[in-house]
Parts: C-alpha cells; sequence; structure tokens
C-alpha cells in the first residue's frame, strides 16, 4: 500500500478520535451536566473533527490532482539544468555552421518576401476602379504560392541540419563520457514539444513500475530523477498532511470548554461549504472562457479573426505545417455557419409547428386522460439520447429520403443531408418547445380566454386572437432557446449530416456544422499547437458566444413575460 | 339601438358566419390533434425501428462442432503448463474441426473459404476454455462458436432474397466434361427461365432508357461534353443489344453469371449451382458445390434454392452459403441468446462484440457524477434559496447557473480537454475526466432542480423550526431538506439520466477509441482507457460491417434500458419518500 | 323548495303593466360542479331596459347563475347546468342554440378588467371582427367610435386608439371592456362585480355608465356592495347557498325585506 494511502487512514482514524475527544472533553467539562453546555456535545465533536480531517484531506486531494505535474515539472527544469553545457555547445556549432546560417537566412528571406507579396496583394484586393486588376492579383497569388514552397523547403532543410547537429554534439558527448543524466536532458530539451511530453510519461511509466512504450538507457535515467522527486514530494506532503492533522486535533482540542459556541462555528464551516459550492458554477464558467479564449487567441495568432469569420473556404486538413497556414486560406468559416443556419432552419420547420401545435392542442383542446397520456409520450421524446438519434437518421431517415428523392427523379441524392439531420433534430426539439410553450400558454390568464369566450369567440378564434398574442413574448423566448438548442447539438450532425464543408443552401446535399467540426478536428490524433486543433476552440468560442447570447435574451423576455402575469 | 330588426339582423349576420368559423375552428383543432399525433407517430417509428434493427443481435448462430483437442497440438512442451498450453496451435484445431466436415475441400482458396465462416479469434476462446478446465486436453471437446457476422444475418434471413421452389419431377444428373448435366422429368426450371428472361429483357429496357437520356443530354451540351454523352449513349445502346443478341442466341439457353440470381439443386448432401437453364424447362447445367453430385439419376427428393440477391451484390458467396446450409442441415448450427453482446467488451468482429466495456465505462463514469454534482448541487441550491443575501453575487451565480444549463454539452468537452486533460494532466480517455466533465454538464440541472423543491416547500415549516429554538443550519438540514428530498431526488436523477446519455463532450476526451478490455470496476479503472454506452453506439454505428447495425440498435436498446430503469427508480424512490414524509 | 319558489314568483307577478316586457326568465336552474350543487332551483322573470342587481355572500352562487346565461359554465369541465332558461322566450340551454350566436347576444363583464394584450381598437373591434359583423374598415372605425362613445371612454382614448389596451387605467379599462361587450350589441349585458377592483372615482364612473345603458339594455350585475345595488339597480335578487331567496323592486328589498335571512346580510350580520 502506498504511503499517501496510509497517511490518509490514519487520518480518518484520528478525525474519528478527534470527534470522540471533542464530545468527551465537552461533556467531562461540565461534569456531565450537558445543559451548561453552550453547544451540544456532538458539535463539539463535529468541531474538533472537522479541524483534524479538513487541511489534511485538502493537501492530500491538491497533492492527488497536482503532485502528477509537480514532479514532471521539478524532472523537467533538472534535466535542462543538467544539459545547459550541452545545449550551448550545440547552439556554439550551430552558429558556427555555415550550411545552417546559409538555410535559415534564405528562409527568413523568403518568409519576407512572401509577406511582401502578401500585403500587394491585400493592397490590389483592396484597390477601386483603374487600380484594379484580377490578372496581376492571380500572377502575385501563383508568385506567393511559389516562394512559399521554396520558404517551407529551405525552412525544413534547416531544421533537418539541425536535428543532424544534434545527433552530431551527442554522440560526441556520448563519446566523451558524459553523463546519461546529461544525454538525457539533452534529448528532452532538444525535442520537439508533443515528443518532449510523450518522453516525460514514459518516464513517469517506468518510475512507476508500468510498462512504457519504449525503453532507452536515458529515459531509465530520467525515470531516476522522476522517482526521485516523487519520493520527496510523497513524504513531504505525508508528514505535512499528518502534521496538519495532529496541530488541528491539538489546537482545538483545547478549545473545548462550557462556553465555547462549537455550534456556531460549525454551522459557519457549513455555511463557507455551501457557498464554496456555489462558486463551482462560476469557476465552471470562468474555466469554459477561458480555456476558449486562451486557445483561440492563439489559433488567431497565426489565422486572422476576419479570414476565419468571413473566409468562404474550409478545409483545415491541407495545413500540414503551423506556419503554412496563414497564407493557405482554409480556415474560412462561412460554410460551417451556413450549414449551422440551414439545419437549424430545417430542424425549427419541424419543431416550432409541431410543438406549438402540440402544445396548444394539450393545453387548450385535449381533455384530462389523452393530456395525461400524451404529455409523458413527448417526454419520453425528450428524454431519448442523441445518438439515438441519430443512429435512426442515419439508418432509416437518410435512406428514406434518399429513396423518396430519387422516386421523384432527383439524381444522386445523398444519405447524409441537411434534410435527414434538420427533420430529425426537428423531432428532437419538439417536446423542448412543446413543454416551454406549454409552461407559457398555462400562465396566460384565464380570465382572457373568458373574456374571449363572452364574446361569442370560438376556441380558435380565442386561441389565435388572445391567446397567442399574449403569450407571444414567452414562445419567442422558447423558440429562442430551442435555437441555441439546436445550434449546439452535436451528435444527430455528427452522424446524420455528413462532412462536405459545402456551402450550399440545397437540403439534399450533405453539409457540415460548427458541431461536426469541433469533433472531427478533436477526435484521432491532435497535437495540441497546430491551427488545426487550435481552431476547434474559436469554433467552440463562435458557438459558445452565439448560444450564450440567444439564452441570455430569451431568458429575460421569458422572464420579462412571467412577471407581467405573475 | 335594441330595436328588434336591429338585433335580430345582428344574430343573421352571425350565424351566417357560423358554419365559416365553425370550419376554421375544425381546421385548427385537426392540425393539432395532427401535431400530437405525429410526434407520438415519430416516437413509434424510432421505437420500432430500432426494435426491428435490435433485436435480432439478441440471438446469434452458433456453430457447434467436435474439436478435437490433440495433446500434441494444444500442449507443445508436453508439461500441461498454463505457458505449454498458451502456445497450443488453437486455430489449427478449429481448422481440422471445420475441415473434417468438408474433406472434399482441399484447394488452398477454398480452405480459406471455409475457415472464414468463423472468426480466428475464437481460437483464443478455445484457449482460455482449455486453460481454464486442462483436463479438457487430448479430448473431444464440443466448441461453440458464433458463426460469421454475414452467415449469421444470411441465416436470420437479413441479408439476401432467397426462396426455395418444390419441384415435380425426377431429377437425373450426369457429367458432362467437367460441369454436370441435369434433367427433370417435369419443366422444373421453366419458371426459373421466364424469371431469368424477363430479367435480361427489362435490363436491356433500362439500358435503352439511359442511352436514350444520354442521348438527349447529348443534344443540350456543347462540344467535348457532348462528344461524351454521345459515346456514352453508344455504350449504353451496344450493350442493350449485346443483352438482346444473347436471349436470341443458343437456342434460347441462358447462361447464368454472377450478376443474376443464384440457382441450386439441392438433394440430400448434395447440392449443384446451375450455370446455365436450357429454354425447355427441363434440362439444365450445372457444377458441383457440395458432396458428389455425378451420377445420380431419378431422384425425386430435390429443391430448387434461389437466391434472388445476385453474388456479385452481396458480401457472401454461393459456396460459403452452400456450407452454412450443410452445416444447419447437420445440425451443427444453433440458435442461442447472444451472451457474447453482454460478456465481451468492444471487438472488431461484430459477432463476438459486446457492451461490457462500455457498460462498466458507463458505471465508472455515473459514479464520479453521482459523487459529484448531486451533493454539488444540492448545496448550491440550498445556499442559493436558503442563506444567499441578495447581492451582486448572488445575483451573479443565478444567471451564470441559468446560462451554463443552456452551454451546449460539446463546450463542456472542449473545458475538459483544456483544463482536466491539458493543464492537470489527468489521463485521456478516462472515466475520472469524463464524469468531471458530465459532473459540471450536469450541476446547472440539478441545482435548478433542487432549488424548485426547496421553493416548494412552504415558509411556515422554517418559521416552526425556528420557532422552537432551532439554528439556521439546523431547521434547513432538519426540516427543510427532508421536506425537499423527493423533488431533489427526481430532479437530479432527471440530470443523471441526461449525463448517462450524453456523448458529445466525451468524444473531446478521447472516450471514443477502440478499447477491447473492459476497465476493472474499483478505484484503479477510474484512469483505465474506457468508453460509455452512447459513445459506444456511436463507434458502432460507423462500423463497417453490416452486424454492427445490429449490435448498434441492441446497444441502444440497452441504452434505453438503463434510462428507464434510471426513470423507474425515481419514480419509485419518489413515491417511498412521499409516504414517509 | 318549492313552495319557496312559487312565493318569488308570485311576488315577480306582482310588477305589473306598466313594468317593461320580460327579458330572462328562469325555471328550476340547478348547477353543479363535479356533482357538487351550486344551485338549487332558481326561478326568475328579468326585465327588459331595467338594471337588476345580484347580491349575497361569497360562493352563494351568482357568479354560477350569471354564467347560466351565456353559457360560460359550457368552458367549465364537470359543470352540468339543468333546469329551463329562457331569453326572449328561446331556451338558452336548447342543442339548437350555439352558444357563439348565443354569447354575441348577451356580454359579459368581469371582476378584473381583462383587455386583451391588442391595441384599444383592436380591443372594441375584437368581437365584429370575429363575427364578421363590419363590411368596411368604415364601418368597423364607425363601430369602434360608437362604442366607445356609450362607454363613455372616446374623449379619453380618440387620440390614442392604437395604444394597447394595458397601458389604460383600471377604470378605464373596465369601461373598454365594456364598450367592447356593446360593440357586437348584445341584448343582455352580465357584470360579475365589474367595480370591485376599482377606485371610488372609476367606481363612479361605472355606475353612470351603467345608469346610461339602461335604456337600451338588459343589465345584471353581481355586487358586493348594498350602497351600489341601491345606487344602480331597479330590481334586486338576493342569493343564499345556492338558493334566491328574495327578489323583487331595489326599494323593497332594502326597506322591507320580507326574508330573515336577507335581513341579516342586508344589516351586515353576515355575508
Ligand atoms: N369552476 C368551478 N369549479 C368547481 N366549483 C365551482 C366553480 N366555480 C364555482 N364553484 C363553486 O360553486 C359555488 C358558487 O360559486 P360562485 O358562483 O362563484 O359564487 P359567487 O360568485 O356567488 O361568490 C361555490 O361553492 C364555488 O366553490
Ligand atoms: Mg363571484
Amino acid at each position: 500500500m502506498s504511503v499517501i494511502a496510509i497517511v490518509a487512514l490514519m487520518v480518518i482514524v484520528m478525525l474519528a478520535g478527534g470527534f470522540y475527544v471533542g464530545r468527551a472533553r465537552a461533556i467531562g467539562a461540565v461534569n456531565g451536566n450537558t445543559v451548561r453546555l453552550h453547544s451540544l456535545p456532538n458539535y463539539h465533536g463535529y468541531y474538533v473533527a472537522i479541524w483534524t480531517g479538513l487541511p489534511a484531506f485538502l493537501l492530500l486531494a491538491a497533492y492527488g490532482i497536482f503532485g502528477g505535474q509537480a514532479v514532471e515539472r521539478l524532472t523537467f527544469s533538472e534535466l535542462q539544468r543538467e544539459a545547459s553545457a550541452l545545449n550551448a555547445r550545440l547552439e556554439e556549432r550551430l552558429l558556427s555552421d555555415a550550411e545552417y546560417e546559409e538555410f535559415r537566412g534564405a528562409a527568413l528571406q523568403l518568409r519576407e518576401r512572401v509577406n511582401a507579396i502578401g500585403d500587394d496583394m491585400q493592397r490590389l484586393r483592396s484597390a477601386r476602379g483603374e487600380e484594379r486588376d484580377p490578372a496581376r492579383l492571380e500572377q502575385l497569388q501563383q508568385e506567393q504560392r511559389e516562394a512559399l514552397n521554396s520558404a517551407t523547403a529551405a525552412e525544413e532543410a534547416a531544421i533537418g541540419r539541425r536535428a543532424e547537429l544534434v545527433a552530431a554534439v551527442g554522440s560526441e558527448a556520448e563519446a566523451a563520457g558524459a553523463s546519461m543524466r546529461q544525454l538525457a536532458g539533452f534529448e528532452l530539451v532538444q525535442a520537439p514539444r508533443e515528443q518532449r511530453q510523450l518522453f516525460l510519461s514514459d518516464a513517469m511509466q517506468i518510475a512507476n513500475g508500468a510498462l512504457s512504450s519504449r525503453e532507452s538507457a536515458e529515459l531509465n535515467a530520467a525515470a531516476r530523477i522522476v522517482a526521485r522527486y516523487q519520493d520527496r514530494i510523497r513524504y513531504f506532503v505525508a508528514v505535512l498532511a499528518l502534521v496538519f492533522a495532529a496541530g488541528g486535533l491539538l489546537r482545538t482540542r483545547s478549545q473545548v470548554i462550557p462556553d465555547f459556541r462549537a455550534r456556531n462555528h460549525v454551522e459557519r464551516l457549513i455555511t463557507g461549504l455551501l457557498l464554496l459550492s456555489s462558486v463551482l458554477a462560476i469557476l465552471t464558467t470562468v474555466g469554459i472562457v477561458f480555456s476558449l479564449l486562451f486557445e483561440s487567441i492563439r489559433f488567431f495568432s497565426t489565422v486572422p479573426v476576419s479570414e476565419f469569420l468571413f473566409g468562404l473556404q474550409w478545409s483545415p486538413q491541407i495545413a500540414l505545417r503551423a506556419d503554412q497556414v496563414g497564407q493557405s486560406g482554409a480556415f474560412g468559416a462561412v460554410p460551417l455557419f451556413a450549414g449551422t443556419a440551414l439545419i437549424t432552419l430545417i430542424a425549427m420547420a419541424v419543431a416550432v409547428p409541431i410543438g406549438l401545435l402540440s402544445a396548444i392542442y394539450l393545453s387548450e383542446y385535449a381533455g384530462p386522460r389523452f393530456r395525461a397520456t400524451a404529455k409523458p409520450v413527448l417526454e419520453i421524446l425528450a428524454g431519448i439520447p442523441t445518438v439515438v438519434y441519430g443512429f435512426f437518421a442515419l439508418l432509416t431517415v437518410g435512406p428514406a429520403i434518399r429513396g423518396l428523392f430519387t422516386w421523384l427523379g432527383f439524381d444522386d441524392v445523398v444519405t447524409q443531408s441537411a434534410l435527414s439531420a434538420g427533420l430529425v433534430m426537428g423531432v428532437m426539439i419538439i417536446p423542448f418547445i412543446s413543454s416551454l410553450s406549454d409552461d407559457v400558454i398555462n400562465s396566460v390568464p384565464q380570465t382572457l380566454r373568458d373574456g374571449s369566450y363572452a364574446m361569442g369567440a370560438t376556441r380558435s378564434e380565442t386561441i389565435t386572437r388572445v391567446v397567442m398574442p399574449a403569450a407571444l413574448p414567452g414562445i419567442v423566448g422558447a423558440i429562442l432557446l430551442a435555437v441555441s438548442r439546436a445550434v449546439g447539438e452535436t451528435m444527430i450532425v455528427v452522424m446524420a449530416a455528413g462532412q462536405g464543408a459545402n456551402l450550399t443552401a440545397n437540403p439534399l446535399e450533405s453539409v457540415t456544422t460548427i458541431t461536426v467540426q469541433i469533433v472531427m478536428l478533436l477526435t484521432g490524433d491532435q497535437e495540441f499547437d497546430s491551427p488545426k486543433t487550435l481552431s476547434a476552440f474559436a469554433l467552440g468560442l463562435v458557438l459558445f458566444v452565439i448560444t450564450l447570447i440567444m439564452n441570455v435574451i430569451a431568458l429575460r423576455v421569458v422572464q420579462r413575460y412571467r412577471e407581467k402575469y405573475d | 339601438m335594441t330595436d328588434t330588426s336591429d338585433t335580430t339582423s345582428i344574430r343573421d349576420a352571425v350565424s351566417r358566419q357560423l358554419p365559416r368559423r365553425y370550419r376554421a375552428e375544425l381546421r385548427f383543432r385537426a392540425a393539432g390533434l395532427a401535431a400530437v399525433a405525429s410526434a407520438v407517430g415519430i416516437l413509434v417509428i424510432l421505437l420500432i425501428s430500432i426494435l426491428s434493427q435490435g433485436l435480432p443481435a439478441f440471438t446469434v448462430n452458433q456453430l457447434v462442432l467436435p474439436v478435437h483437442l490433440d495433446r500434441s497440438v494444444v500442449d507443445p512442451e508436453g508439461d500441461a503448463s498454463e505457458a505449454s498450453l498458451r502456445r497450443g496451435a488453437y486455430s489449427r484445431v478449429l481448422q481440422d474441426a471445420i475441415r473434417a466436415e468438408f474433406p472434399e475441400v482441399t484447394a488452398r482458396r477454398d480452405l480459406r473459404n471455409l475457415f472464414g465462416l468463423y472468426t480466428p479469434l475464437n481460437a483464443t476462446r478455445l484457449m482460455d476454455d482449455v486453460l481454464a478446465d486442462p483436463s479438457l486436453v487430448g479430448e473431444t471437446y464440443t466448441f461453440r462458436m458464433p458463426i460469421a457476422d454475414d452467415l449469421d444475418l444470411y441465416l436470420k434471413g437479413r441479408l439476401v432474397e432467397d426462396r426455395t421452389l418444390a419441384t415435380s419431377g425426377l431429377l437425373t444428373i450426369s457429367a458432362d466434361g467437367d460441369a454436370l448435366a441435369l434433367n427433370s422429368s417435369a419443366p422444373d426450371f421453366a419458371s426459373l427461365v421466364e424469371d431469368a428472361v424477363a430479367t435480361m429483357r427489362a435490363e436491356a429496357t433500362a439500358l435503352d432508357a439511359r442511352a436514350e437520356r444520354a442521348r438527349n443530354l447529348a443534344a443540350e451540351l456543347e462540344g467535348s461534353d457532348a462528344e461524351d454523352a454521345l459515346y456514352e449513349a453508344e455504350r449504353l445502346s451496344a450493350q442493350a443489344q449485346a443483352l438482346r443478341e444473347e436471349l436470341a442466341e443458343n437456342d434460347g439457353r441462358i447462361e447464368l453469371n454472377r450478376d443474376l440470381p443464384t440457382i441450386l439443386v439441392e438433394l440430400s448432401g448434395v447440392a449443384v449451382r446451375l450455370t446455365a437453364l436450357d429454354a425447355n424447362g427441363r434440362s439444365a447445367s450445372g457444377e458441383a458445390m457440395l458432396g458428389d453430385a455425378a451420377d445420380i439419376s431419378g431422384a425425386a427428393d430435390w429443391t430448387l434454392y434461389v437466391i434472388d440477391t445476385p453474388e456479385s451484390r452481396r458480401r457472401v458467396s454461393d459456396q460459403a452459403i452452400v456450407w452454412t446450409r450443410a452445416l444447419e442441415a447437420r445440425g451443427l448450427v444453433r440458435t442461442d441468446f447472444n451472451t457474447y453482446l453482454f460478456s465481451n467488451a468492444d471487438s472488431r468482429e461484430p459477432e463476438l462484440a459486446g457492451v461490457k466495456g462500455a457498460l462498466f465505462g458507463s458505471i465508472l463514469t455515473m459514479l464520479i457524477v453521482i459523487c459529484l454534482s448531486v451533493p454539488v448541487g444540492v448545496f448550491t441550491a440550498i445556499y442559493l434559496e436558503e442563506y444567499a443575501p441578495k447581492n451582486r453575487l448572488t445575483d451573479l451565480i443565478e444567471v451564470n447557473i441559468n446560462n451554463l444549463a443552456a452551454v451546449p454539452s460539446i463546450v463542456f468537452g472542449l473545458l475538459g480537454l483544456a483544463v482536466f486533460i491539458n493543464a492537470f494532466g489527468l489521463p485521456r480517455s478516462a472515466p475520472l475526466v469524463g464524469g468531471l466533465v458530465l459532473s459540471l454538464m450536469t450541476l446547472p440541472t440539478v441545482i435548478i432542480a433542487s432549488r424548485a423543491a426547496l421553493k416548494a416547500v412552504p415558509q411556515s415549516i422554517r418559521q416552526a423550526a425556528l420557532a422552537v429554538g432551532a439554528s439556521k443550519t439546523q431547521s434547513v438540514f432538519h426540516h427543510v431538506l427532508p421536506l425537499a428530498a423527493p423533488g431533489i431526488l427526481t430532479g437530479s436523477i432527471i440530470g443523471l439520466a441526461q449525463a448517462l446519455g450524453e456523448t458529445a463532450p466525451l468524444l473531446m476526451i478521447g472516450m471514443v477509441a477502440f478499447i477491447a478490455d473492459a476497465p476493472t470496476l474499483g478505484l484503479e479503472g477510474l484512469t483505465q482507457p474506457a468508453t460509455v454506452m452512447p459513445v459506444q453506439v456511436f463507434l458502432w454505428s460507423d462500423g463497417a460491417e453490416r452486424a454492427f447495425e445490429a449490435r448498434t440498435a441492441a446497444a441502444i436498446l440497452v441504452l434505453l434500458a438503463l434510462m428507464i430503469g434510471f426513470n423507474a427508480l425515481a419514480i419509485y424512490l419518489r413515491r417511498r419518500f412521499e409516504r414517509r414524509w | 323548495m318549492p313552495d319557496n319558489q312559487s312565493h318569488i314568483l308570485d311576488q315577480n307577478a306582482g310588477f305589473g303593466e306598466t313594468e317593461p316586457p320580460i327579458k330572462v326568465a328562469a325555471r328550476d336552474v340547478c348547477v353543479a360542479y363535479d356533482g357538487k350543487q351550486a344551485l338549487n332551483h332558481v326561478s326568475i322573470d328579468i326585465p327588459d331596459r331595467s338594471v337588476t342587481a345580484f347580491i349575497g355572500p361569497s360562493g352563494c352562487g351568482k357568479s354560477t347563475f350569471l354564467r347560466c346565461l351565456n353559457r360560460m359554465n359550457d368552458t367549465i369541465e364537470g359543470a352540468r347546468v339543468t333546469g329551463s332558461l329562457k331569453i326572449d322566450g328561446a331556451e338558452v340551454n336548447d342543442k339548437s342554440i350555439d352558444p357563439v350566436v348565443l354569447r354575441a347576444s348577451v356580454g359579459m363583464v368581469f371582476q378584473k378588467p381583462n383587455p386583451f394584450p391588442k391595441s384599444i381598437y383592436d380591443n372594441v373591434a375584437y368581437g365584429p371582427r370575429i363575427h364578421g359583423l363590419a363590411l368596411s374598415r368604415n364601418d368597423l372605425d364607425g363601430i369602434v367610435e360608437s362604442s366607445l362613445k356609450k362607454a363613455g371612454l372616446w374623449e379619453e382614448v380618440a387620440d390614442r386608439l392604437n395604444d394597447p389596451g394595458t397601458s389604460l387605467s383600471g377604470g378605464q379599462q373596465q369601461r373598454l371592456v365594456i364598450a367592447r361587450a356593446i360593440a357586437i350589441n348584445p341584448e343582455v349585458i352580465l357584470m360579475d362585480e365589474p367595480c370591485s377592483a376599482l377606485d371610488p372615482i372609476a367606481t363612479a364612473k361605472i355606475e353612470e355608465l351603467i345608469d346610461e345603458l339602461r335604456e337600451n339594455y338588459c343589465i345584471i350585475i353581481v355586487t358586493h356592495s348594498m350602497q351600489q345595488a341601491a345606487r344602480v339597480s331597479q330590481r334586486t335578487a338576493f342569493f343564499h347557498m345556492g338558493t334566491l331567496v328574495e327578489f323583487g323592486r331595489t326599494e323593497d328589498i332594502f326597506t322591507n325585506p320580507r326574508d330573515p335571512r336577507t335581513q341579516d346580510y342586508i344589516t351586515g350580520r353576515f355575508g
């Protein structure tokens, strides 16, 4: 059993002991006449127990969450220190290496040229009248592409040469009898970012005696460092936790006297805990906003915002190299926005009439027995997981639509189309709209209906001319909420809408949406630095902002509406 | 104003309009009813389509073969140790067993097809059996293994269109060079000839129609496009012409090929595939598929088995079907309840794939969600409802929770990826991270439901508790909370059910990998790679094999059963609590 | 019970020939909600072109009886009405009578002003529009104007007909509702405690209006205020626990009630 587990057990024992000590002391202090105590003996017990266990457990929890990270950081910095001599030697070699310098210089020059051409193109694009010259623009584009290719080639050559030098320095050092730790540090520092992570996690695995993806002398050296830090931190935490527990126990034990307001203390702690829970909701939002913003800003440093928001072409897969992307123009998200809008539109075209009419029928026409059976059925529709809808769209609705339209004489209708995804999403949203509008319709005061009936209006006239206008704001709010739901829905579109980033209004074609692209970009292998991965966060940010705005408006509208009739 | 003429005229006017108004009323009412009916109808269609697709996956056709576990083959070291048994050639054992059934198959390619009747992964299962009971070594053991997925579908009647025709004549088969000549004393093949001719005619007509369309298109197009279209039209016409000529040639004798239905002549232990039909409807040529077919005369007990789906348009060969039918006829194929679906984790082979891994993953994930979102959600609700002063911070929390409830689930996945995995360094694909993400997602639902439940507790209860000298905390925890418990419970369970069915955020944190081993149900399982039920559904729905379709629907049924269970639990608990309080 | 009923009918018969003709005649009207009796064998004759006040303690069935007159009880699930109720000799509960047509000629004003969430104009035009009474926009304008004038609201709202009806004050809203009711020229106007949500000044205006409307309509008003009943009505009916206890000229009822329960009620001993 690990040290930490033993310590946790010990803390639990001390905590239980603390409870009895506090209780017994309180009873003892008044010689069993508990009426003289300010608080019940149990509260004294709780008080001591809390201060015995809480700090120690918080410490252990923090260790559980951040311990691994800390070990990794410490190992990394130690290895970096170890490798500093070798790194310096490499820098020297790089500076004196004519070949490397040449490649690098060329790459820089070419890059500048690419930028210059880019500026020219920008100027040409925004030019008007006489100045406009499409032919020249095309020529520039061609030139830029060529420059870009040679720039990339030069950069690759520089990187290749650098790798050679790294290998050379490494083997020289090994021959000269450098320590394994130095070599390990050198390998780690010179590795590309994502491989560093791999190196470290392999070292951790070896240190923990688990199977690692590979093994080498360097890794073993690193693993020894990891193990050292791990042990140090572990014992440090273990001792500290015990000190916290014992200290808490001793300190609070002495506080137990008849007049001690143990209950108030405990209750204040409870209130604090409650407040802390509710702050978690805020922390979640903060976490969402910051993680999206942070990664998006990194993304927008390579792809301009305007290009992302207004570009017409989306093909993130083309971007093989980070620095190529900015110019390749493959991150125009308009097709995704259009696809999202198209599918949302279709979904609303299904869900709004059916949901609204169902709500009207159930609340204004249906007898109690009919209502009692139909409402749960609608609720079932709401409880079905979205993958199930996706499967339904993929295997039942999609083929049916293709069959229907082929029969109607359309050619090449695809199974995965905006139409099938939209229709099924509409079905998913029906219960959402119907239950929200049901609430809204029911909160229209009966006196308005009575007024209308007393004028000799029929039911439908009362509904369409009095109830609906009265409920309109609430219904608009409900529809907005439903739209935001549709925009953020993922599984149905992932499974049923296809992946083609087509900019089209034809519902029979396959389109792609914001959510689908987020999934596509983030499933499978991902290196966390490529714009391809980062663009998913930019899309997430857009999604978050859109839905947030709609929710805020919708909630406001509904709130106002409720206040009006309450 | 109330002079009678005026009022009667108004009454008349009202009455005149009435029929129109009542028609509108009827239309509106019908539209409402239609809306409800369509929602219900869609639900019914959805459930029926999933049931009809999923139910077949709950049964499996198994090959029940006697396998001889020869000591030298399965125990190469000869010491019956586990290490030795692990090195045994179990695939060979299985191969020998199936070859014993069809000794006439010798050609390499045919053998490979024969071994395709089951997946080689079964060798591992056989090994596990032997390891569990080493006394089997040297014995003949009756081993059950699922038949290959496509053949399973075939046996369930879901792969091909087929029919069996009765015959009236006496059948004579004789060798005719390499081929076989079949003769019946009655025109038993006549209807097949008609069918084939009709099919080919229809094909020719369709080709002509396409050619015509291409020609029309050519007239509209210009330049090389028009030429291409014309060329295409010529090609199609030529094909149609060729078909017609073929029909006219050879005195109406029809050669059967892979694009036409397969016709098998079956009699006990023998199967012959027809290669050509004579126009007279009495004679045909064929090739042997099973058993010794040459030299049969005057057999009365034979049938024609027609597979209308041409061989070129299906994934299983005629030969595999013949073998399967033979095994079935010999009683070596059994239909059983599909235990693999529950006892196995994911597999590349549909017949061995099961939901156990996903089920365990779901359980672990939900454990985290229950332990986190319910207490935190209830605490938050208690704070906001009972303690919170009205200030900027609590207003902010309120607005925040309402908005959080409507944030798309996928955004929570992004949060999990950026914070839990990248910043905190927690492992990918782990139920721990999945549970954390789903907890955050479920939190607003639990909070909102709990607040509603707390709100519903009458103010008088709190006042009564405070009046007898209880502190605020005592009044809340001893009096209000128990009363609100049923509502809180129901709301929490609804939130948990949502989390159970959620997929999108889990894709972000890598719970979407192919994972062949179920995670352990324990603390260490929390960090093992796993997937959950809805993600399993997503993964399988993408499966290339058709048999995965049924597995997907079956997994959905399991998932829905879980959710129904969850909700039933909610109802049950609420009932119990309500009686107590 | 029958004795009681005949006694009231006798009393009605004594009104004499100079009185306006009978508009509403009820015989043995009973109402039950979900089997619970709310109104017991009520028989009453209400004359045209006058104001009849219904008084009585809360829950005694005044509103229930009022709702019988325009069959608003049809909209309440579980309500069952029996007995005979005739307006102008035509049986209200008859199957051949369409409640839509009936309600077009029996207007109703409720306790709480309930203007529709529409403009003032559209509120008044509501009835003519649904019943298709106005052939042109001009017609409709005329109806709206004359109704608002009759309701004494025209001066106040003439220049803001497109404002929402809910933007008016409570008293104005109630007059708007009255204008809405008279826009389709009903024969009977039912008012269920029309002033209970209004301040005294608004109440005075409504009372004035009722007095004017009396010339042309048969008005039945439920009120909790004895003074109001005395001020606006010519006849008063006293209900108690679902039965009609006493019915007669207002001054008779207030000065010389025959039934001790009436006496108790108007002197404020219960209710
Ligand atoms: N919609 C209804 N459903 C059930 N009972 C009702 C309903 N309306 C009125 N009642 C009952 O009928 C009786 C008479 O009510 P009501 O006519 O409203 O009295 P009033 O208007 O004289 O105060 C009361 O006991 C009341 O509870
Ligand atoms: Mg009333």
